[in-house]
């Protein structure tokens, strides 16, 4: 896959061996920009039949080039579970190359959506102006937080004790500083600080885990097509609130903060969680602790860069990102102190 | 060594070379997307060159302080007194910047330390006190991230 040039050829044989008849010929390839997590790439394919298609290849960057590290055996094994029990709205995932053997990479191939990335169609509106896509965004999320889990089977782990679930992603602050190469005193006194002012319980649910528009394709009839789940886990549904709200406060526009209390409230409709446990003092809450699963894989990475273990631009340019990290950390603890100081 | 042009200035140069002259020969969308990244990756660069060692010594000072106020109060533990006498034993006056950074890392065990202290004691004002220390240290990273986005995310 990272040899641009030699793949129209490799793809073609990849697609024909699965196809068993059909000979093809792969008329355009490019590589796809906006991915940061893995290389990605576009593929429109001409079948000997006359039929065309067109196709998402997702693989592995080149060995210590990584932005951040993740399985992409489990994101294949994911994709159909969540696929084969549709439980939400994603592009169909058509072929895996498990070993890389044909494309170069540890590669999943996709079908590719006619349409948008909901990031590109917010951009493409008059500030402020979000028609539908806020409620519809808020169902998205709702929707994938209301999947029985009883009905899939998740090839990830599967918590089953909020407040011990909770507590591992609590210490993930502190595993974090001890495993970056410098003190980042940050971490420890926000973890600590969170642990002691943990909110209400609510049941685990799947959490996507990088909930933003730029995740959300918008096809052709306005249907959301959720995608990117390589960081997806059963944990704390309130994590994509925070994580949503963290995000588009660096990379907006955020439609949480234009109605906070309507958003929540529709979420809450959507999902049928109570104001007890969402509401705008758990979503600071999560807010602060929800981003510290990306944090921790771009901290690692910065790490593993200062050690001589990984190299590439994605992980420089992103260490930005861990300031915006410790700016939210900051923000969503403590702020009764201030107060009563 | 020729301190003029400062290392921020020639960066900034190299990163006016780049946006000026390779950014609009290249028709390739990736290579346009890296080119940007490189730009602000250059910016941090020259901005940290301009900075980092005094910001460096003025946290550090600030953070030793801070865990020193630490130990002198009831909310005192061993891990911040071990923190400062690891800081004590490790520090160096030495203003290159691997010593630099050696010296700031162990500052920052000491802040870490004194925090966890303070927030364990439920002494508000101290915790304050620490609160203002990594703001410092994140007002510096902020002057360094400048104004940043994802770029390409909407593609």
């Amino acid at each position: 896959m990272h040899d641009v040039g030699a793949m129209p050829e490799r793809l073609a044989r990849f697609l024909e061996a699965r196809d068993g008849g059909r000979t093809a010929t792969v008329v355009h390839y490019e590589a796809m920009v906006g991915g940061y997590s893995r290389s990605m790439a576009r593929a429109d394919v001409e079948w000997s039949d006359g039929s065309r298609e067109s196709f998402v290849l997702r693989g592995d960057p080149p060995p210590g080039k990584a932005l951040l590290e993740s399985d992409r055996d489990v994101e294949n094994a994911l994709l159909r579970a969540l696929t084969t029990s549709n439980a939400i709205p994603m592009p169909a995932l058509r072929h895996y190359d498990h070993t890389g053997e044909h494309l170069g990479t540890k590669c999943l191939v996709l079908d590719f959506v006619q349409g948008k990335s909901l990031q590109s169609m917010l951009n493409e509106r008059p500030a402020g102006d979000f028609g539908d896509h806020r409620l519809d965004l808020v169902d998205t999320m709702a929707r994938i937080h209301s999947i029985d889990l009883d009905t899939v089977e998740l090839p990830i782990q599967r918590p089953t004790d909020w407040s011990e679930y909770l507590g591992s992603l609590i210490d993930r602050f502190r595993q974090a500083d001890i495993d970056y190469p410098e003190s980042v005193p940050f971490l420890r006194y926000v973890g600590a600080w969170l642990d002691a002012h943990r909110p209400p319980p609510l049941p685990l649910r799947l959490v996507h885990s990088d909930f933003q528009p730029a995740n959300i394709m918008v096809d052709q009839t306005g249907q959301h097509l959720m995608i990117d789940w390589e960081l997806a886990h059963v944990g704390d549904p309130r994590e994509d609130l925070g994580y949503y709200n963290v995000y588009s406060s660096a990379s907006g526009p955020n439609m949480f903060v234009v109605d906070p209390e309507g958003f929540l409230a529709r979420y809450r409709e959507q999902t049928g969680f109570s104001e007890e446990a969402v509401n705008m003092s758990t979503m600071i809450y999560f807010s602060s602790l929800a981003a510290i699963t990306v944090y921790a894989q771009v901290l690692g990475g910065a790490g593993a860069l200062a050690r001589g273990q990984n190299s590439g631009l994605m992980t420089t340019y992103n260490m930005n990102a861990l300031t915006i990290g410790h700016t939210n950390f900051l923000a969503g603890c403590g702020a009764e102190l201030k107060a009563s100081v | 060594m020729l301190s003029q042009p400062t290392t921020e200035q020639v960066i900034l140069d190299c990163r006016k070379e780049l946006l000026s002259t390779i950014n609009d020969a290249l028709a390739d969308a990736p290579a346009r997307i890296a080119v940007q990244m490189m730009e602000n990756v250059l910016r941090n660069c020259a901005e940290r060159a301009a900075h980092e060692i005094a910001w460096m010594r003025e946290e550090t000072d600030v953070m030793t302080a801070f865990a020193e106020r630490v130990v002198a109060s009831p909310a005192s533990t061993p891990q911040v007194e071990g923190a400062l006498a690891a800081y004590r034993a490790g520090r160096s006056d030495s203003l290159h910047l691997d010593d630099v950074s050696a010296t700031y890392s162990l500052a920052g065990e000491c802040l870490s330390t004194g925090l966890e202290a303070a927030l364990a004691a439920g002494d508000d004002t101290l915790q304050m006190a620490g609160r203002e220390v990594l703001e410092l240290r994140l007002a510096h990273e902020q002057q360094i991230m400048g104004v940043w986005a994802m770029v390409g995310r909407a593609e």
